[in-house]
């Protein structure tokens, strides 16, 4: 009994962990939960050249395309549709009529070159929200037939 | 010496010892905030928001072929800046290796199209014919995404 009484005293030296528990916890939790989110997007296809020995395609006539005239820096962008201009608004309107009676829901788009990025996803939105299944981008490489 | 057996009670020590589980918190705070960032595939750029676009699962696969088109038009093939005119062969060598025959185009919003259309020439003439052009959906008000009419 004796020998205990030196060391008495109610003293702790141990430092109180538990707010450092509770903010890395916290932390922890935060890290876990915002894990980067699923990558989304539009989906478009390239017009490969067909094969030097292909057929013909005899429907050529039938081919949309949605052009994105550059109306200089600031200004919203203008939209054809096959050289007829339309508005913004209208275009889903439009392309819901036109394909509407057609099999082949096939698109292009074109875009001259100083329209920001944002208005050619914009229009390859619009064409999805329409219906239209497919659709492919045009540049100049590919109509000059390269 | 038999009177002092039972002193062993009087210092008994009621905390847990939290040390062990404070380390393994930090290792594990400091796994999660370097493992973070590095799940992006390609460069961070500031996406295009449309309304509708379809979940790509695919673009954040280690070995996609993600081409990030930045805001002044230079262009990195996943995290390599590489000149333009560069961007057939290095396609054309991954595509034999490829599964996912798809390339992945990250394009700033406020790139020039013809910095993206020049991307997409050069990935056509490697054979590519299927395109996936990252985007983000579009947030209207408090982050509630619209409801589109006729969407998919």
């Amino acid at each position: 009994m004796s020998m205990a009484v030196g060391s008495g005293g109610g003293q702790n030296a141990d430092m109180n962990v538990t707010p450092l528990i509770d903010v890395l916890l916290v932390l922890i939790i935060i890290f876990m939960v915002i894990n980067p989110p699923q990558p989304k997007g539009l989906d478009a296809l390239v017009p490969q050249p067909p094969p030097p020995n292909a057929p013909k395609n005899n429907t050529p006539d039938r081919t949309i395309v949605v052009q994105l005239i550059d109306r200089g820096a600031g200004q919203e962008p203008g939209v054809k549709i096959n050289n007829e201009d339309t508005t913004w608004d209208g275009l889903g309107a439009r392309l819901t009529d036109i394909f509407k009676t057609r099999a082949e829901k096939v698109m292009f788009v074109k875009g001259d070159d100083n329209v920001p990025f944002a208005d050619v996803a914009n229009v390859i939105d619009i064409a999805h929200a329409s219906g239209v299944d497919k659709v492919g981008l045009i540049t100049a490489k590919i109509e000059a037939g390269g | 010496m038999a009177i002092a057996k039972r002193n062993e009670g009087a210092k008994v020590n009621s905390n847990i010892n939290v040390t062990p589980m404070v380390d393994v918190m930090l290792v594990l705070l400091i796994i999660f905030m370097v493992i973070t960032p590095m799940l992006q595939n390609g460069v961070s750029v500031d996406l295009a928001q449309v309304n509708n676009p379809e979940r790509m699962p695919d673009a954040e696969k280690e070995d996609a072929m993600v081409v990030s088109v930045m805001r002044d038009g230079t262009v990195y093939f996943r995290s390599d800046k590489i000149p333009v005119d560069q961007l057939t062969q290095k396609v054309k060598d991954r595509l034999v290796s490829q599964q996912d025959k798809r390339v992945y185009v990250k394009a700033d919003a406020r790139a020039r199209f013809g910095a993206v259309v020049a991307v997409v020439d050069n990935v056509r003439s490697a054979g590519v014919d299927d395109l996936g052009l990252l985007t983000d959906q579009k947030k209207v008000g408090l982050g509630a995404p619209r409801a589109t009419t006729g969407g998919q």
